[in-house]
């Protein structure tokens, strides 16, 4: 080890080796995983050599199977095979049509469950069991134990489907460095691939979603101005028109579950098909009694999806005068997503925006390849100077009297935001209030979604409308949402408990992930143990490195304080009492909080006179 | 952080600000602080980091967006938010004209399209007066009521934008 560690204020406690640090593109049919090896990106290929994991787990036997394997037996096993998996997470049961379902579905304690014969399974497990099969590619691949991961979400995800995706990561024992939009993660390849600069449009049409943000870009900077989108549009939606066209044109009525899987799947390579050819020639029997023969043609398949390729034009519409642009003012436009591949979405986007796609990476890849870039950034692998700054995807709101919304922090909004209300109590007395959140654009709650019920408890009683609570929203860099409370007419602040009601709860999370790992008490206490001490530790560090830096921001007194609590836990680091080694952590943490926050301040004070009086600093 | 929204970037406090350098100090600034530069550091460097740049990003967003810049420099200046002037009945006027135009108007594209220009005429226009009122003037007074009127325009506008979508998306 160096005898002299010198490293910039926070960002990084000592230098360390490569991190393994991958991109995650967990897909609604297909997922990737990708890495910066030796300063080149590219993605980890499965045991079988394929680039592409089937999005599918199937649970037949006490080893659930994922990828192609389980894709096999979709057709033989449906209700034990999962697919699609990421149109279920971070939704209930009645956010749903379970008609198109092959799955038996049920509510789950507020939570969608799927029974399979290995018991109930729900969305966040089985997109976990995803998630481990690519951590154990790049594990394999890589022979390295995975650092972190960044793994990406549509940018329409909704807060709730954000939080489920993170639990699946955590489920599967991944550190989770970012979340990050898909469509940033592929502006972020495109980007560093081509050292572009100006506004872009990413325009993104996967198997089952349709997003388009609007990004300016400079010197590294990605700044999203604008997203837009439909949860609910994408392939599948095309295969759908194609499959009633198929119907209808041969005169057939459907009501056999296998039959409609497997004219599914004529459809879908009908569409496939019609990517570089003109016209195809359908000559199918698919039992005794239905004989399809007939023809779609190009121009025919254009007609007949003119209402879907209509959406999503007049999304990114919509999506331009929200960044305030015009056609003109775009200096490129990205084709995300396998759906890209068809040639009517191809030219409706030339058509509009009157020039030429950028489509040279490959738009099944590309949004892994981003997130592998941005992975390997997060981790400290390079000097890379890139910084991602996304927006809020949906405005969040509260319910108001009369089931109105009143809109909190905007659609649009750069990452992270805050906002603060206050509220008062309405009764004499009253200790409790249920704060409402919803995410949408409409005005009435009804039309938007409902995100969570957060319950404030432990209000001092005071006569009605005297206490004041101030209810901060807080987004972070991910997207999620966290709610805090304090009251301020008697400044009881902590006391304000608050608790959400959506998804998995924290004590669920945590007992699906002790049953994963299946450990006994005493590995339990060791792990906890260690835990604390790598805490422990790294908080030294950083203290330890900041007051060589800058003890100049602090009095002698404050400086003594932090050196007997460092003394104090550096000593502690040696025993197994976890208890004590908690508490001085703690105590270290609490004195040295305004001592980071006044380091951070000066941070941006040099950066700002530093850039602006060129290199005069010595 | 005890500077104001001004001082935080490093530009003048008045109404006009060079836009370009606003963004500039603001990204310069993002680089240091944003979560994204402290994946890897302690809990407590994290919550800090959250914190400054959640507010930077508030700042910014008042500062870029005229309307919320001019209530913040009116704010400062009067120092109180109280927001007690009213709109001149010639003023009411022309809102019950524009209301009523944007009624008629209200499923056809290019009329609406037509009506937008014209409400982001006016926009520009008020912003211009508002400028000189705040930078020239200082009557803080006067800006708080154009800022009144402004502020309706470009809820107007905002809803004329909406209906265009809508006729659009049908």
């Amino acid at each position: 080890m160096a005898l002299l560690q010198i490293s910039e204020p926070g960002k990084s406690t000592m230098p360390h080796e490569h991190r393994l640090a991958v991109g995650i593109d967990l897909g609604t049919t297909n997922s990737l995983i990708a890495s910066v090896i030796s300063g080149a990106v590219s993605i980890l290929e499965q045991g079988n050599k394929e680039r592409l994991l089937p999005s599918v787990v199937h649970y037949s036997s006490s080893n659930p199977l994922v990828g192609s394997e389980a894709k096999n037996l979709q057709i033989k096993d449906p209700t034990n095979t999962i697919s699609s998996v990421k149109r279920l997470i971070g939704k209930n049961l009645s956010d749903i049509d379970t008609k198109f379902y092959s799955l038996d579905l049920k509510d789950d304690d507020g939570v969608i469950g799927i029974q399979t014969d290995q018991g109930i399974k729900n969305p966040v497990e089985v997109s976990s069991e995803i998630l481990k099969k690519l951590k154990e590619t790049a594990e394999k691949s890589l022979g390295n134990e995975l650092y972190g991961a960044v793994i990406t979400v549509p940018a329409y995800f909704d807060d709730a489907q954000r939080q489920a995706t993170k639990d699946s990561a955590k489920l599967a024992g991944i550190n989770v460095l970012r979340l990050i939009n898909e469509p940033t993660a592929a502006a972020v390849a495109y980007g560093l691939d081509q050292n572009k600069e100006g506004n872009f449009v990413i325009f993104d049409l996967g198997g089952g979603t349709f997003d388009v943000s609007i990004l300016n870009l400079s010197k590294g900077i990605f700044e999203v101005q604008a997203t837009h989108g439909d949860a609910n549009l994408g392939g599948d939606d095309y295969d759908q028109v194609v499959f009633e066209w198929l119907c209808k044109s041969n005169k057939i009525n459907v009501t056999d579950s296998k039959i409609k899987q497997k004219l599914f799947a004529l459809s879908r390579e009908i569409k496939e098909a019609l990517t570089d050819k003109d016209s195809i020639k359908i000559n199918e029997i698919v039992n005794e009694k239905i004989n399809i023969q007939c023809e779609l043609s190009q121009h025919e398949f254009e007609e007949i999806t003119k209402e879907l390729t209509k959406k999503t034009i007049s999304s990114t519409l919509h999506a331009l005068r929200d960044a305030e642009l015009s056609v003109s003012q775009i200096q490129g436009v990205v084709m995300v997503g396998g759906s890209t591949r068809m040639l009517c979405i191809q030219n409706a986007v030339k058509e509009f925006f009157k020039q030429p796609l950028l489509n040279n990476l490959n738009p099944d890849e590309v949004v892994a390849l981003g997130a592998a870039q941005q992975a390997n950034i997060l981790a400290g692998n390079t000097n890379d100077n890139l910084l991602l700054l996304d927006v809020i995807p949906l405005s969040l709101g509260i319910e108001t009297m009369g089931e109105i919304v009143e809109r909190i922090i905007p659609r649009n909004s750069t990452l992270p935001v805050s906002l603060g209300q206050e509220f008062t109590t309405y009764k004499d007395g009253q200790t409790a209030m249920i704060v409402h959140v919803v995410q949408g654009e409409r005005d009435l709650v009804k039309d938007c979604r409902s995100l969570a019920k957060f319950t404030l408890k432990g209000i001092p009683p005071l006569i009605a409308g005297v206490a004041k609570i101030l209810v901060t929203f807080q987004v972070d860099a991910d997207g999620l949402l966290s709610v805090s409370a304090k009251e301020l007419s008697t400044g009881i602040q902590s006391k304000i408990e608050v608790k959400p009601s959506y998804g998995l709860s924290d004590e669920k999370i945590k007992q699906m992930l002790e049953d994963s790992f299946n450990l006994a008490d005493e590995d339990k206490e060791s792990r906890a143990l260690s835990e604390a001490k790598t805490e422990a530790l790294q908080l030294c560090e950083m203290v330890e490195n900041a007051i060589k830096k800058d003890s100049n921001l602090l009095n002698k007194k404050e400086l003594n304080l932090l050196q007997k609590n460092l003394i104090e836990l550096r000593k502690l680091l040696d025993s197994s009492d976890r208890d004590n080694i908690e508490r001085t952590t703690k105590l270290l943490n609490d004195n040295s909080q305004s001592f980071a926050a006044k380091r951070m301040d000066r941070s941006i004070h040099k950066a700002l006179t530093g850039k602006s009086v060129g290199s005069l600093e010595i | 952080m005890t500077q104001n929204y001004f001082e935080i970037f490093n530009v003048p406090m008045q109404f006009k600000i060079d836009l370009n350098r606003l963004q500039q100090s603001y990204r310069i600034i993002q680089a240091e602080i944003h979560p994204d530069k402290f994946v890897s550091a302690s809990q407590i460097e994290k919550n800090e980091s959250l914190k400054k740049s959640t507010e930077v990003n508030d700042a910014y967003q008042t500062l870029k967006n005229p309307i919320k810049r001019a209530r913040y420099l009116i704010k400062i200046n009067l120092n109180s938010e109280e927001n007690n002037s009213t709109l001149p009945p010639s003023f009411l006027i022309q809102q019950m004209e524009w209301e009523e135009h944007l009624e008629s108007i209200s499923e056809q594209k290019s009329e609406l399209e037509k009506f937008q220009l014209l409400i982001d005429g006016e926009y520009q226009k008020n912003l211009n007066s508002l400028e000189s009122v705040c930078d020239k003037d200082k009557n803080w007074d006067i800006a708080m009521e154009m800022l009144n009127e402004i502020q309706f325009i470009d809820k107007l506008n905002s809803r004329i934008i909406q209906q265009i979508n809508l006729v659009e998306s049908k």
